[in-house]
């Protein structure tokens, strides 16, 4: 009688236990499944002129030069992973997520890009920061649609462009004589160190803050205007030209 | 028989002068044109009135005294001096083809160089700028433009400008409101802190504008922040 009793016992046990490991392991399946993240990897052969032209939605995108006739492109994908379809035309590599997952829910696409030095680059994502570093190009452009911080590190390209929405825009490089400057944010801080031997027209603008800081860079060319909300002017002899727009944030010049 | 013969013919034919051959010839043109058979109706309106009417009907009344006064006034045209001025003046005005190409030549010359002074010193205010340009910065000759109606004053081309930013603002909203409901709280957290910031800045503009409608940097801001606006609107609805 008492061994029937401790069997039925033993028994019960022993399927509470099974039960239990089942919802256990049940959801640790789950959960590694939920925090998966896919990867994609592709190289392509470059020639002498080409162009990266990527519109990812929401990740950050890190572009760096290298000294290899040769683009390399690593993503890794949150889910709901995204379809990502390079395509190698004449002289550019494009990528477009949000053509290729139009109408798709999509998790975060985090790019790691090699490019030649001199290969074009344009990016731009709807959510998400962009750094490009080691260009030396004729074009280097990143746009953030709304949030995100733009890092551009040893830039030596004649056309810059940088503009985003909610976030911080900071660029290290150099001014090229006839070059064109662009950077623009909604709110955020603009920081541009470039060399003192640069030569530039300036119209640097920060209606809200008027806090535009030129550090070594001020000189009898350049002038305030508007109330303080403008600086505009020259430095050197003024070959290149830069552009900077921060209507919510601040402005300030580094000597590199 | 052509239409001249006829009616060369028709007011012997009405008079019953005509041979028979002429006459059956006129009678069949008459059949077969309608201008002609209009021209014998009407000769034939004016034979009637003189048969049915009394002279005294025809004629006006004292009619030697109309005759009279016929004759004075053709006599004084006739005594009337020939008007002096009227030749010379003709042929002051008689140019040769060559002088007439050359004044040609000379307006077209003259207006293509006043055309491009005008365009290279209209140049300086990029047409873009316009916009955001107040009436203080205007020149003589885009005031002066802007007064007789050939021109927008900088304040009827900013409202233009803000009426055409706001209905592609409308356009691309009612496309991001449909797409919405499909993106996830991220993609619409962010999008909602976006729009927030530069509704934020497009109000302050406005305000500012409205106490000072000259402050050139605001209107050229607010001009920025709506094409913010617009854009950040038109890249999410494709999401």
């Amino acid at each position: 009688m008492i061994w029937i009793v401790k069997n039925r016992i033993g028994q019960a046990a022993l399927a509470k236990t099974t039960i239990l490991l089942s919802v256990v392991f049940f959801l640790c399946a789950f959960a590694v499944d939920t925090s998966a993240q896919r990867s994609f990897s592709r190289t392509y052969p470059t020639g002498q002129d080409i162009r990266l032209q990527l519109m990812n939605r929401t990740g950050t995108v890190t572009v760096e030069g290298w000294n290899r006739p040769e683009i390399s492109i690593r993503a890794s994908m949150d889910a709901p992973t995204a379809n990502i379809v390079p395509q190698s035309l004449s002289g550019m590599i494009l990528i477009n997520l949000v053509r290729d997952n139009k109408g798709r829910d999509v998790g975060n696409v985090n790019f790691l890009i090699r490019v030649p030095y001199n290969a074009k680059v344009d990016i731009e994502t709807k959510i998400g920061n962009l750094i490009v570093s080691n260009v030396s190009s004729g074009l280097v452009r990143a746009y953030i649609s709304s949030e995100g911080d733009i890092t551009l590190t040893n830039i030596a390209s004649s056309a810059v462009s940088a503009e985003n929405g909610l976030g911080d825009i900071f660029f290290d490089g150099e001014i090229q004589e006839e070059g064109n400057y662009r950077f623009s944010s909604m709110r955020g801080n603009i920081n541009l160190r470039i060399p003192f031997t640069s030569s530039f027209k300036l119209v640097a603008t920060a209606p809200s803050t008027r806090s535009i800081s030129l550090g070594e860079f001020a000189n009898s060319n350049m002038s305030f205007v508007g109330d303080g909300r403008r600086v505009s002017g020259r430095f050197g002899s003024g070959s290149a030209t830069l552009t900077v727009t921060n209507q919510r944030g601040s402005i300030g010049f580094i000597r590199r | 028989m052509n239409c001249d013969e006829c009616k060369n013919l028709i007011s012997v034919f009405m008079d019953s002068e005509l041979a028979e051959p002429q006459a059956s010839a006129v009678q069949m043109h008459l059949a077969a044109c309608s201008d002609c058979a209009l021209v014998c109706a009407d000769l034939s309106s004016i034979l009637d009135v003189c048969i049915t009417e009394s002279p005294s009907e025809i004629v006006p009344p004292n009619s030697q005294a109309l005759w009279c006064r016929i004759n004075n006034i053709i006599e004084n045209e006739k005594a009337a001096p020939p008007p002096p001025a009227e030749q010379p003046r003709g042929r002051f005005w008689q140019l040769s083809f060559g002088q007439l190409s050359a004044a040609v030549l000379c307006i077209a010359v003259i207006s293509s160089l006043l055309t491009f002074v005008t365009i290279s010193n209209y140049t300086q205010p990029a047409a873009a700028d316009f916009t955001t340009r107040s009436a203080a910065t205007q020149t003589t000759f885009e005031k002066v433009l802007s007064k007789v109606g050939l021109m927008e004053t900088p304040q009827q081309a900013r409202e233009t400008r803000l009426k055409e930013q706001q209905a592609a603002i409308d356009y691309w909203n009612a496309r991001v409101q449909t797409r919405r409901t499909q993106w996830n709280h991220i993609t619409r957290d962010a999008f909602d802190r976006n729009l927030q910031a530069i509704d934020e800045s497009v109000n302050d503009y406005t305000m500012i504008l409205q106490k000072d409608p000259d402050d050139e940097l605001s209107g050229e801001m607010l001009d920025t922040v709506l094409n913010d606006k617009m854009n950040l609107l038109r890249d999410f609805s494709d999401l």
